[in-house]
C-alpha cells in the first residue's frame, strides 16, 4: 500500500468521556484500503473507538467520514452504515436461528428486503466464509469458531466498503484463527478493513498498516516493519535476566530475552512485532507517570 | 394468429419487466404462438438467464422459514418483517407463556374475589415491559448490529411494539372476555397500557431502556396504591378506571406518543454509552 493510496475513513480530533474516563482523547488517523491492525491493551479505547467509527455511539468532539460520508446528519449516518460491516467485541447471535436464516436476518436490516436477490447475497457470503454445508444447522450446535464465522458473514453481507472487527480472533484455536486470517485478508484486498486484536501475530500476518492506542490516544501510526523497528538494538540474548531490562523472559533455547536499554557489548537479537510494541507502550506509561 | 407480441414487449417479458395486463396478455399468447416464443428465445439476454437460475437455485437452497414465520406470512406480512419479528425476544413463547400465566391467575383472582382490580393494575404493565424488552441489549442479542444498520432504529422499534401490542393486548383482550360479568369495566386496562407503553417509550432515550419502563411501572403502581389508600369505601373503583382516570389516560398516552415522535431520531444510536 502505498502513501498515496486514496484515504476511505478520515478522522479528526475524535473525544469521548464515559463516565468521567477519557476514553478517546483527540483522536485522528486516516485509512486505505487493506487491513489496518488495531493493537493495545485493555482499556486501551480501541473498542470505544471502533463503536464510534461504526456510528454506535457519537463522540464528544471532532468528526470524520467513511468514504466521502460524514455520519454527523442523519442521511450521512446512513449512507455510513450502508457502507458498514462490523462485527462487535461480543457479537450477539440469535442462538435458535440457523447460520442462513441469521444472515438473513442481518440483511434485511441492511435493507435488502428483494427476498430472492438477499437468499442470493446470504449464500454468497455464507459460501464466502465456509459455512454454506451448515446453513440450515441450528447456530447453538455450531463451534466457537463457526459462531464467529456466521457473525463474519453477517458483517459481510451487502458487500460493504469499510469493515470494522473488534477482537475477531478471541477464543479460537490456532486452526481456527489461522482460517479466520485467510477471510480477513481475502476481506482486505477490495476493502478498508479496520481490526482491532491482542494479537501481535494477527497483525504482522495481516495487516499493511498498524496504529498502537493506549490511554484512548494513538501512540504509533505507521507500518508492522516500522513498529518492529522501533525495537531495533533495543532486544538482546543474555544468559540471566538483565536487571535493567524493561522485559524479559526466559526462552525455550534456556537463554533470556531482554527488551529495553542493553548494556555496552550486548549480544542484540532481531526485534519483532512484539518487542515494538512493547516498547511503545513502556514509552506511554513512562509518559504517563512523568 | 391475427396478433404478436412487439418486440419491445417481448424484450420486457424476458427481462421480467413486462406488467400487468400486457404480462397476462403476453403470458396467454406466448403458450399459443410458436412464432413469437421462437423470437422471445431470440430476445432472452442469457447473462440475465444465468442470473435467474442463480436466483431461483438461492431460492430453492434457502432452508424453511419457521412455523411463526410461515404464520405471519400467510397472515399477509412480508417475508423480511416476519424475519424481524421472529428476531424478536419477546415474541418467543416463553414470554408469550409467561403473559397467558399472568393473565390468567389475574382474571381467577377477578372471579372469585369478585374485583377486577388486580387485572386491571397488571395488564398495563405487560404490554410495557413487552415493548421495553423487544429493543435494546437488555434481551436483544443483536442490538449493536441493529444500531448500526441502515434501518432506522426507530422503524425497527415500531415494527416490533406494534407486533407486541397485538399480541400481548390481544392476549388481554381474550382475559377480559373471561370477565363478562364486568362489561366495559374490564377494559379498563387499555387505555392505561397505552399510555404506559408510549411513556416508557419516550422516555427511553433520556433514561435509558431499563430505566425508563422501570420508572414508568413504578409510577403507575405507586399511582394505584395512592388511589387505593384515598378511596373512601371497599367498593369504590379506582381513579384510574374511573370516567375523568381514562381520560386522564388517553391524553397522557397522545402527549408520550407526541413526544416520541420528537425524540425518534434518538433510537438510532446505541444507549450503552462508550466501553
Amino acid at each position: 500500500m502505498t502513501a498515496s493510496a486514496p484515504v476511505s475513513v478520515s478522522a479528526s480530533g475524535l473525544s469521548l468521556c464515559y463516565g468521567g474516563t477519557r476514553a478517546l482523547d483527540n483522536v485522528s488517523l486516516r485509512l486505505t484500503r487493506g487491513v489496518t491492525g488495531l493493537l493495545g491493551p485493555n482499556g486501551a479505547g480501541k473498542t470505544t473507538l471502533l463503536r464510534v467509527l461504526a456510528t454506535a455511539v457519537p463522540a464528544d468532539r471532532g468528526a470524520f467520514t467513511v468514504l466521502g460520508h460524514d455520519p454527523a446528519t442523519a442521511r450521512g449516518r446512513q449512507e455510513v452504515r450502508r457502507q458498514l460491516g462490523y462485527l462487535p467485541q461480543t457479537p450477539g447471535l440469535h442462538l435458535d436461528f440457523t447460520p442462513f436464516e441469521f444472515v438473513d436476518y442481518v440483511a434485511i436490516l441492511k435493507e435488502l428486503t428483494d427476498r430472492a436477490a438477499r437468499h442470493q447475497e446470504v449464500r454468497r457470503v455464507l459460501g464466502e466464509v465456509d459455512l454454506a454445508d451448515v446453513r440450515g444447522k441450528r447456530i447453538k450446535k455450531l463451534s466457537g469458531g463457526m459462531r464467529q464465522r456466521v457473525a463474519l458473514a453477517a458483517a459481510l453481507v451487502g458487500d460493504p466498503g469499510f469493515l470494522v472487527l473488534d477482537e475477531p480472533t478471541v477464543g479460537l484455536d490456532p486452526e481456527q484463527r489461522m482460517r479466520f486470517r485467510e477471510l480477513i485478508a481475502a476481506a482486505g484486498e477490495s476493502r478498508t478493513v479496520l481490526l482491532s486484536t491482542h494479537q501481535t501475530e494477527d497483525v504482522a500476518m495481516l495487516c499493511h498498516r498498524v496504529l498502537v492506542m493506549a490511554g484512548g490516544r494513538i501512540r504509533f501510526d505507521g507500518t508492522p516493519a516500522e513498529l518492529s523497528a522501533r525495537a531495533a538494538g533495543r532486544v538482546w540474548s543474555s544468559s540471566e535476566r538483565d536487571p535493567g531490562a524493561k522485559a524479559g523472559w526466559r526462552t525455550g533455547t534456556g537463554t533470556f530475552r531482554n527488551v529495553g536499554d542493553p548494556p555496552e557489548g550486548a549480544d542484540l537479537l532481531e526485534p519483532t512485532l512484539e518487542d515494538g510494541y512493547v516498547l511503545t507502550l513502556d514509552g506511554d506509561r513512562a509518559e504517563v507517570t512523568a | 394468429m391475427t396478433w404478436h407480441v412487439a418486440e419491445d414487449d417481448l424484450r420486457a417479458y424476458a427481462r421480467g419487466e413486462l406488467a400487468p395486463p400486457l404480462l397476462w396478455s403476453a403470458d396467454t399468447h406466448l403458450a399459443a404462438c410458436a412464432d413469437c416464443r421462437a423470437l422471445l428465445a431470440e430476445a432472452w439476454d442469457p447473462v440475465a438467464l444465468d442470473a435467474a437460475w442463480e436466483r431461483l437455485d438461492a431460492e430453492l437452497d434457502a432452508p424453511r422459514p419457521s412455523l411463526f414465520e410461515r404464520l405471519l406470512v400467510r397472515l399477509g406480512m412480508a417475508d423480511h418483517t416476519a424475519r424481524l419479528l421472529a428476531a424478536t425476544p419477546v415474541l418467543r413463547r416463553s414470554w408469550l407463556t409467561a403473559v397467558v400465566s399472568l393473565l390468567a391467575v389475574s382474571v381467577l383472582t377477578a372471579r372469585s374475589g369478585h374485583s377486577t382490580t388486580t387485572f386491571l393494575a397488571v395488564a398495563p404493565l405487560l404490554p410495557l415491559a413487552g415493548v421495553a424488552l423487544s429493543y435494546g441489549p437488555v434481551l436483544d442479542p443483536t442490538h449493536e448490529m441493529a444500531v448500526v444498520s441502515p434501518m432506522h432504529g426507530f422503524r425497527l422499534l415500531m415494527i416490533r411494539t406494534v407486533a407486541v401490542l397485538v399480541a400481548v393486548l390481544g392476549l388481554s383482550g381474550a382475559a377480559a372476555l373471561a370477565l363478562p360479568a364486568y362489561g366495559l369495566d374490564a377494559l379498563g386496562w387499555l387505555l392505561p397500557a397505552l399510555a404506559l407503553t408510549a411513556t416508557g417509550l419516550a422516555l427511553t432515550p433520556r433514561l435509558g431502556p431499563v430505566l425508563a419502563p422501570s420508572v414508568t411501572g413504578g409510577a403507575w403502581v405507586a399511582l394505584l396504591l395512592a388511589a387505593h389508600a384515598y378511596r373512601t369505601g371497599a367498593d369504590q373503583v379506582l381513579v384510574p378506571f374511573t370516567a375523568a382516570g381514562q381520560g386522564a389516560a388517553a391524553a397522557v398516552a397522545v402527549l408520550a406518543a407526541g413526544l416520541l415522535l420528537l425524540v425518534r431520531d434518538r433510537f438510532d444510536l446505541s444507549p450503552s454509552g462508550a466501553r
